[in-house]
């Protein structure tokens, strides 16, 4: 059977380029379809990345790309029951680590790169099914049918090819929505940026907002675990604008957009390669929540920069069926390492994060409040504990998760 | 509050002459909570009054969430050739 080419790539986001540039590079014959009018079209992200990894694949970018502003501000608001909230800030002026993006700027931009460098590209271009046949693999579009030897999923979180081999079972505790609003703002040119983590905003669901500042806008953002949803006090379609208010938010709304994330965590990632199809980005369901960095962008273009790699070797090789390398070259990068290292936490914010921010408020409440009776402060912090059922063990337990 | 509407409203959407959602309403129809109605964001899912479910897949955010929020299995989702075109993102 006649293949259209060594490899296709399906989905023009950080990912997917990030493999088509790297596989270019490597003289491999490649095409990518991206089912946007553009790269970006389709694409939402909270709108910050860490940019290590774009420098490994363009290593002037700094000085090209269209990033927003450089985010040198971590601010934490963590709001309590009976009008109370806890916020804390920590500022690094001068640091170049990451920066607030607009995808659909950003993504069009690297697509362009990517195409100066003979990466082809077939824009509205919408795969809906993959299925084994030949030696390879056929992808089903609404512009006809594809053929290669060897695929990378680079589909996003839904993952069309990994989904239509069989390959993924997604379930609504696994997921979150991100549902996101563009708001005009009146910001000083040339300054750095914040980004802004929230904690409890909205009540049932489970869940946090965020805020970061771009250019001429801030992105906010509020993100939860679909099964949450129907407990929530706030119906999906209305989160963003609770959250708004709640951050007290003014300003003409830009756009308004949503979309799902993966949030497996490293024991529950999905299968990531089988024969002649691998899997980056968020089809790998690679993202990280530690508590202190959310990522998925530096992620998506490592990984596509390691399957472009990967694959350069899976062609030269002719093995189409035996990608096990790309988990291998996974497993000794930092995606596999950093998943496995902000495991503890993730698990520890997943189970305990609607539990501790109550007890935090009412323990400085009482401190922060002069009558007769007073306590020392490990003594409150007990009684705190004890009357929410929480107990010393396990607080112990959860100390060390989020240490180790 | 900006109602749902008019902040999809700001958004630029090519729609496609056929829909790229499917219910099955013999499902809908045993279903009494509906949590479609309550996840989706963009409020693509309607109950009827029959007891069913409106699809509005005009309004579809293309988030991908229809591949988990019904517990029954009765939405069947393809993402559409034209939709939605973020300008931002």
């Amino acid at each position: 059977m006649s293949f259209d080419a060594d490899l296709i790539i399906v989905g023009g986001g950080l990912s997917g380029l990030s493999a088509g540039i790297t596989a270019v590079r490597e003289g491999l014959n490649v095409i990518l379809l991206e089912r946007g009018e553009y790269s970006g079209a389709k694409n939402v992200s909270g709108g910050r990345m860490y940019i290590h990894s774009l420098l490994k694949l363009i290593p002037d970018a700094l000085e090209r790309a269209p990033l927003e502003r450089p985010i040198t501000k971590e601010t934490y608001y963590i709001f309590c029951e009976n009008n109370r909230k806890i916020t804390f800030s920590f500022e690094e002026r001068g640091k170049r680590n990451s920066y607030s993006v607009l995808r659909a700027k950003f993504d069009r931009w690297l697509a362009s790169e990517a195409e100066n460098l003979g990466l082809l590209i077939s824009y509205s271009t919408n795969v809906y099914n993959a299925y084994r046949e030949g030696g390879g693999i056929t992808l089903e579009t609404d512009k006809g049918s594809l053929r290669a030897p060897l695929v990378i999923d680079a589909s996003g979180v839904t993952s069309v090819v990994f989904r239509s081999l069989g390959l993924r079972r997604f379930t609504a505790d696994k997921w979150m929505l991100g549902v996101k609003e563009i708001v005009k703002a009146d910001l000083e040119e040339g300054q750095e940026g914040e980004a802004i983590t929230v904690v409890n905003a909205i009540k049932g669901v489970k869940g946090g907002g965020f805020v970061y500042t771009n250019k001429d806008t801030l992105s906010i953002g509020f993100t939860a675990t679909f099964d949450s949803l129907p407990k929530g006090e706030v119906q999906a379609k209305d989160l963003i604008e609770a959250f708004r208010e709640r951050m007290g938010i003014k300003g003409e709304v830009l756009e308004y957009s949503a979309h799902a994330i993966p949030y497996y965590g490293y024991n529950n990632l999905p299968p990531l390669y089988t024969k002649n199809v691998i899997a980056v980005g968020d089809a790998g369901g690679f993202l990280i929540n530690d508590g202190f960095t959310i990522r998925g962008m530096d992620l998506a273009i490592g990984s596509g920069i390691i399957a472009g790699i990967a694959s350069k070797k899976i062609v030269e090789s002719k093995t189409y069926e035996d990608t096990e390398i790309y988990y291998k070259m996974l497993e000794e990068s930092f995606i596999l390492k950093h998943l496995r290292l902000a495991y503890n936490r993730f698990s520890v914010i997943n189970s305990s994060l609607s539990i501790y921010p109550e007890i935090l408020c009412n323990v400085l409440s009482d401190m922060f409040t002069v009558s007769e009776e007073r306590r020392t402060l490990i003594t409150d912090a007990l009684i705190r504990l004890r009357e929410k059922g929480v107990s010393l063990g396990k607080v112990v337990d959860d100390l060390r998760k989020v240490m180790l | 509050m900006i109602p749902l509407l008019k902040r999809l409203g700001l958004n630029t959407y090519d729609v496609d002459k056929t829909p790229h959602i499917e219910v099955d309403q013999e499902k809908c129809l045993h279903c009494k909570d509906k949590p479609c109605t309550i996840s989706c964001p963009a409020g693509t899912y309607e109950p009827s009054p029959e007891g069913g479910i409106i699809v509005h897949y005009e309004r579809c955010l293309e988030c991908g969430g229809a591949l988990v929020i019904c517990p029954y299995g009765a939405i069947k989702f393809r993402f559409p050739n034209g939709g939605i075109k973020y300008k931002y993102g």
